[in-house]
């Protein structure tokens, strides 16, 4: 093992290095699977049946085929108390972490039945008392009791959301890198910028770049919207095919997923030379609304605060979150949209936090960033010039 | 080219129907297939724990003229939809604001309905511990079983455009390439050409000349599909391609496979592969029409290969295709053969027919063909080159 850098930056890189990987990955799992198990002891759960895909990744570290949406629950992975040891669905060992071994591995099944007699061989879960899920389906709920076990069925977010919520070094590497691969897709939608080419193109090239830096599966395909320079101001998130008009505001927004970390950052440009007059009126209310929230991002605040934050910086009810939670993809707390007053930020804790500012006749203005929450104040990993 | 708002409007007819042949008052929906598929709404592509928190929730009652949708979306939301049936987004994931769910509810079903549900929240049930829910996929799936002409456009377009960005990706193919380089090529190129979303990492798996030199799997049989990596590609690399990107709401299927090379020619191993798969998925075709059940056609396609079951253990001969990229019908499961005669044919059903032919040290060849099944027999909804193997089939 190298000496830990005094420069964290020689860490944010995607290659193997000789002297040593950047990141500890051996570390990150064994510490996320040491906080899932001290959870379930806090919490008195024999086992966790799990499906979301974050959830599935934080106690597996297994590198899954990534798909897009949200499916409904199905246990993919399985965490038993005594003997600790976690189970994953997963017919190979390909992209499996060592740790997990073939015993530890159930199959694909398309038959319910078949998945629910897999479950109940796995040491532990039959005779369990108390196991936590994710989400259930009522099919899963009856068959699980039924061929699984008759252990009472609880909320496992009490486990997972509070050990995924404060971030450890190894993911915060992690972190800078999803957020430097994200800014490199910035660079590359800002370069091919220009009046005339539509949204779709930009997002053909956003997935080109990350795509090509090794991180094919992005965080959302929602990256770039052109906002109208007359007429009401909307936030969009699916590319048109309409070209983007001379003088246009265009909101570039790319994320980036590494190692399962999503980081990501949104910067608004001009297309073309310039934008309607008032354009650097709207960008400095963006920039300003940006620094409100940011500076309210410190350990002790609550929701309300950052609320209080933007609402102070003159703007009003934003029709889109202020901030949430970024780890393992998206994740709670959730603030803004009327949800998250009184949640408390706490130190380690990484959020995505955005500015979204419109004036009729001229366009929309989005900045958005990737914030750590340490205990000397709030640190933006994501950097980019502004507009 | 599809009717959309004739499609979106026979697919809420059948859910309808089946809503009142079941005795299920109404719907839940949570899951983005189910979502696109009861209301039409477009969302973009994300990342599952990103679709989870921001997802959108339809609600369909029975006898309601169309669905409700809440959503972050509102720009995909179709343009026919009533703006009483357009909500704010509800997020039954979160605790904090669930009482809105329950509102929502309570707005649309009377106290004692039965409602179809398919997937439930920790928040959810918290708030609603005592409602009996029914589970929503018996009415959505059997909505979906058969699909209305406009649907199959649809898969035929999206089809279309996966097939025409893979030509792109396949030309840049040579030692050297990795496989996230023909990721970033194919991504790019299924934009350009009117792609709505990406549906999963496109799979560029080498296949080794031995189950024995690929990963080690719990069944004994092939590791397959196995994730993308920067692997390098290298001279003579035998390559199973399968990607899925969406159109208006439908998956597509791409299946085939790749040599690695400057101008590969299959030698006469592979070519009596390639012969192999076209002569399974044939004595399928040959008797595939209404009536006829899946385990005949699993049966037609064994008989076919000699006796030897042409499909990896954890898969199928064939799948269904729609809003989810593989749904009913499922043809050689472990559903079990009872299932599958069960299982009969009908117009309109879908099926992607992706056998794999394997000769042990010398590796294999699978692609992918999508049929609709017609009133007399199918009609082919994929494109007929299988490059470098045979340039039509």
């Amino acid at each position: 093992m190298s000496p830990a850098p005094r420069d964290r930056g020689v860490l944010v890189g995607t290659m193997g290095l000789e002297d040593d990987a950047r990141v500890d990955f051996a570390r990150l799992r064994a510490d996320r699977r040491e906080k899932v198990l001290d959870g379930m002891e806090r919490h008195g759960l024999d086992a966790l049946m799990l499906g979301g895909v974050g959830n599935v990744r934080y106690v597996s570290g297994a590198r899954q085929l990534g798909r897009a949406g949200v499916l409904p629950f199905a246990p993919v992975a399985v965490v038993v108390a005594e003997p600790a040891r976690v189970h994953l669905l997963s017919t190979w060992d390909e992209g499996v972490p060592p740790e997990i071994g073939y015993e530890d591995l159930y199959r694909m099944n398309w038959n319910p039945a078949n998945l629910a007699a897999d479950l109940a061989k796995i040491p532990g879960v039959r005779e369990a008392r108390r196991v936590g899920t994710d989400g259930l389906t009522p099919r899963f709920a009856a068959l699980i009791r039924q061929l699984v076990t008759t252990a009472e069925l609880v909320d496992a977010a009490a486990v997972l959301t509070t050990a995924r919520r404060v971030k450890t070094p190894e993911e915060i590497t992690c972190l800078d890198v999803a957020s430097a691969i994200a800014e490199a897709a910035l660079t590359a939608m800002e370069d091919a910028l220009a009046p005339g080419i539509t949204e779709r193109e930009l997002l053909g090239i956003y997935d080109e770049k990350v795509a090509s830096l090794g991180a094919p599966n992005p965080p959302s395909e929602s990256v770039c919207f052109a906002t109208p320079t007359s007429g009401p101001v909307m936030f969009r998130h699916l590319a048109r095919e309409r070209p983007v008009g001379d003088g246009e505001l265009v909101v570039l927004a790319p994320g980036a997923l590494y190692a399962g970390y999503e980081a990501g950052l949104a910067r608004t440009r001009v297309a073309g030379r310039s934008g309607p007059a008032a354009t650097p009126e709207l960008a400095s209310r963006c920039a300003r609304g940006m620094d409100a929230l940011v500076a309210a991002c410190r350990p002790g605040n609550s929701g309300a605060d950052l609320y209080r934050a933007w609402e102070r910086a003159g703007n009003p009810y934003s029709s889109v979150s202020l901030a949430h939670g970024l780890g393992l993809g998206a994740e709670p707390p959730l603030i803004g949209l009327g949800r998250g007053r009184d949640v408390t930020l706490e130190e380690g804790m990484v959020l995505s936090v955005q500015s979204w500012v419109t004036e009729e006749g001229i366009g929309g203005c989005l900045e958005r960033g990737t914030v750590h929450v340490e205990s000397g104040g709030p640190t933006t990993m994501t950097r980019y010039r502004r507009l | 080219m599809p009717d959309l708002a004739r499609m979106r409007a026979e697919r809420y007819r059948r859910l309808q129907d089946q809503l009142d042949a079941q005795g299920v008052d109404g719907l839940v929906l949570l899951g983005s297939s189910a979502v696109a598929y009861a209301t039409g709404a477009g969302e973009p592509a994300q990342d599952g724990d990103r679709a989870a928190l921001f997802r959108s929730v339809a609600v369909v009652a029975k006898g309601d003229s169309a669905p409700h949708v809440y959503t972050h979306y509102d720009d995909g939301l179709p343009d026919d939809l009533p703006d009483d049936h357009r909500h704010a987004p509800l997020f039954p994931d979160i605790d904090d604001g669930i009482e809105q769910f329950v509102k929502a509810l309570a707005d649309h079903f009377a106290p004692g309905a039965r409602i179809g549900i398919d997937h439930q929240t920790h928040p959810v049930l918290r708030v609603l511990p005592d409602l009996d829910w029914a589970d929503a996929a018996d009415v959505v799936g059997a909505a979906k079983l058969t699909k209305t002409p406009d649907e199959v456009a649809c898969i035929r377009h999206s089809q279309l455009l996966n097939e025409l960005a893979m030509v792109d990706a396949r030309k840049i193919l040579r030692p050297g390439v990795r496989q996230i380089d023909l990721s970033a090529a194919f991504l790019r190129r299924v934009f350009e050409l009117g792609a709505s979303a990406n549906s999963i990492d496109p799979i560029w798996q080498v296949m080794a000349p031995t189950r024995e030199l690929g990963p080690w799997t719990v069944h004994g049989d092939l590791a397959y599909p196995t994730v993308t990596t920067d692997r390098f590609l290298r001279e003579g690399d035998i390559i199973w391609v399968d990607a899925g990107i969406n159109w208006q709401g439908y998956a597509s299927d791409y299946g085939r496979t790749w040599i690695t090379g400057t101008d590969p020619v299959p030698n006469t191993k592979q070519q009596e592969q390639f012969r192999r798969w076209r002569s399974v998925v044939d004595a399928a075709l040959d008797i595939l029409k209404p009536d006829v059940s899946a385990l005949s056609l699993g049966t037609a396609a064994i008989e076919a290969n000699d006796g030897v079951r042409p499909w990896i253990d954890h898969f199928y001969l064939a799948h269904g295709i729609g809003t989810d990229s593989a749904e009913m019908p499922l043809i050689g499961t472990d559903l079990g053969e009872e299932f599958d005669e069960r299982q009969i044919m009908q117009p309109g059903m879908v099926a992607v027919f992706e056998p794999v032919i394997w000769d042990e040290g010398a590796s294999g060849y699978r692609s992918e063909d999508i049929v609709a099944v017609t009133d007399s027999g199918w009609v082919k909804l994929s494109g007929s080159t299988y490059e470098p193997y045979g340039v039509e089939a």
